[in-house]
C-alpha cells in the first residue's frame, strides 16, 4: 500500500482544534519535524505552548488516532514537547527583564485571603509541569515568599547583580531576602514603586517561561508600578467566597483592566472545608462567591481550592503543598489552575500590541 | 507618529497636535486650577516636535518632545479617540 505525505497528515492533524486557542495545531504552528518514512512510519513533534497544557494527554491520543487511521500507516510516534512563546509576538525582548517570555500577576485587593500561598503554589506546580518560572514577591512591607518557601538566605551580587535565591527549583526575590530579620520595611508610596523596579531590574533573573508576581493588596504603588513598568501577560486575581472580599476583588480587576493588562480569571481560595474528624463539608466562608463574580464580568474561573490544614502546614514549614503532599485536593487545586493560568497566558503570546512608529 | 492598533486601524499624529493634547496635570491643570495649555496660546517649535515615545506597560505611551516636556501619559483609549 502507498505511503500517504506528510501533506495528508497535516490534513488529518488540521482537525485538532486548541480549545483556548480557538485554531487548529497545524496553522498555530505545533506540529514540527513530520516524517513519513518507507514503511508507513509517521513520526512528528507536538510542540505545545506550555508544559502545564490542561489537554496534552487529549492531543496526544487525539493525534495518534487520527494519524493511526490514514491508510498506509503503520506506526504513529508523537513526541510531546512544550515551548513557551514569548507574550504578545513583541518584535524585540522588553528591556526590563528581557530573558522572561511571561509575566503573571497574582493580586486580590484585599488582603489575608492566600495570595502569597496561591502564588508560591502556582509557581511551584508550573516548575512541576517543567516550566523554567521565577516568583517575584512585590510585597514590600510583608514579604511572605521566604517563609513560604523555606528560603531565608541573603542574595549575593555578581557583577553589581543580584543573584535570584533558588529554592524548590524555581528563582525567588523578595524583600524579605534582602532584608531578612524582623525589622519592618518603612516607606511611603513612591519608594515602593522603586523597590519593585529594582527587584526587576538589578535582579539577574536569567531566561525564565514564567515569572510570577506576587502583588501585595491594594489598588495603589505596587500594582500600578509594575503595570506601568512591564507589560504584564496577566493577571489572576484571589479571593474568598464571601462577599466582601469578591467586592474587594472586582476593584482590583477593574484596575488592571483600565491598565490595559488582560484578566487571566479569578481564584477562589477558602472555597470549603473537609473536617478531618467527621468528614462533613463546611462552607466556612460561603461558597461559589468568585464563580459566580467571574460570570458577571466575563472573566474566567480558573478553579477553587480547599481550606486545608495541610496548605498551612507546609507553607509555614516552607514547602508548598504541590511539592509537600502532591496527592491531596489542594495540591490537585492548585495544580488544575495552574495549568488553566497557564493556557489563558498561552492565549497572549497571539496577540499583537499596537505597532507605533515615528517619523 | 502612527500607530497601527490590534483591530488593523491605522491612527496618524502630528507632534502639534499630540502636544496640545498632553494630558498631564501640569499641561491640563488640577484640583480646579486651570493648566498651561489653557493659559498659552501658543507653543515654540521646540515644544512640538516629538522626540521620543516610550511604551508604558501596555495601556498607554509617554510622549518626549523637545523641549524635555514628557510628563504625560497618553493612554491607548484616549489615542485611539484623537487619531483619525
Amino acid at each position: 500500500m502507498a505511503v500517504p505525505s506528510t501533506q495528508q497528515v497535516l490534513d488529518v492533524l488540521g482537525h485538532i482544534q486548541d480549545p483556548d486557542l480557538g485554531r487548529d495545531v497545524v496553522s498555530l504552528g505545533m506540529i514540527k519535524e513530520l516524517e513519513v518514512n518507507a514503511q508507513g512510519k509517521v513520526s512528528f513533534t507536538f510542540e505545545l505552548t506550555t508544559p502545564a497544557c490542561p489537554v496534552r494527554d487529549r492531543f496526544k491520543s487525539q493525534a495518534q488516532d487520527l494519524v493511526g487511521d490514514i491508510p498506509g500507516v503503520t506506526g504513529v510516534e508523537v513526541r510531546m514537547t512544550a515551548n513557551v512563546r514569548q507574550a504578545f509576538m513583541r518584535p524585540k525582548p522588553s528591556e526590563i527583564l528581557p530573558g522572561v517570555k511571561q509575566t503573571i500577576a497574582v493580586a486580590s485587593g484585599k488582603g489575608g485571603v492566600g495570595k502569597s500561598t496561591v502564588a508560591v503554589n502556582l509557581a511551584a506546580a508550573l516548575r512541576k509541569s517543567g516550566a523554567e518560572v521565577g516568583l517575584l514577591d512585590a510585597d514590600i512591607y510583608g514579604p511572605s515568599v521566604p517563609a513560604m518557601t523555606g528560603s531565608r538566605s541573603v542574595p549575593e551580587q555578581v557583577n553589581g547583580r543580584l543573584q535570584p535565591i533558588e529554592a524548590h527549583g524555581l528563582k525567588l526575590m523578595s524583600f524579605g531576602h534582602i532584608y531578612p530579620g524582623d525589622q519592618p520595611t518603612i516607606y511611603r508610596g513612591p519608594m515602593v514603586g522603586k523597590a519593585i523596579e529594582a527587584m526587576m531590574v538589578q535582579v539577574d533573573w536569567g531566561r525564565l517561561d514564567y515569572l510570577v508576581i506576587d502583588l501585595p493588596p491594594g489598588t495603589g504603588d505596587a500594582s500600578l508600578t509594575l503595570a506601568q513598568a512591564i507589560p504584564i501577560t496577566g493577571v489572576a486575581i484571589v479571593c474568598t467566597p464571601q462577599d466582601v472580599a469578591t467586592d474587594i476583588a472586582i476593584k482590583a480587576l477593574q484596575m488592571f483592566r483600565k491598565l490595559n493588562v488582560t484578566p487571566l480569571g479569578l481564584i477562589e481560595n477558602m472555597s470549603w472545608y473537609i473536617c478531618p474528624s467527621c468528614g462533613h463539608r463546611h462552607e466556612i466562608f460561603s461558597h461559589g462567591g468568585a464563580e459566580a463574580a467571574a460570570k458577571r464580568l466575563g472573566v474566567p474561573f480558573l478553579g477553587a481550592i480547599p481550606l486545608e490544614e495541610g496548605i498551612r502546614e507546609d507553607a509555614d514549614a516552607g514547602t508548598p503543598v504541590v511539592i509537600s503532599r502532591p496527592d491531596s485536593p489542594g495540591a490537585k487545586a492548585f495544580e488544575h489552575i495552574a495549568s488553566q493560568v497557564a493556557a489563558r497566558t498561552s492565549i497572549q503570546s497571539f496577540r499583537q500590541l499596537p505597532v507605533i512608529n515615528v517619523h | 507618529m502612527a500607530i497601527e492598533w490590534e483591530d488593523g486601524r491605522s491612527s496618524t499624529y502630528t507632534g502639534e497636535q499630540l502636544r496640545w493634547a498632553c494630558p498631564c496635570a501640569e499641561c491640563r491643570g488640577e484640583a480646579g486650577a486651570p493648566g498651561r495649555l489653557a493659559r498659552v496660546k501658543s507653543l515654540s517649535p521646540d515644544e512640538l516636535r516629538i522626540r521620543d515615545v516610550t511604551l508604558i506597560g501596555q495601556y498607554a505611551l509617554q510622549i518626549a518632545f523637545d523641549s524635555g516636556h514628557a510628563t504625560g501619559l497618553y493612554t491607548f483609549s484616549y489615542l485611539r479617540g484623537l487619531g483619525a
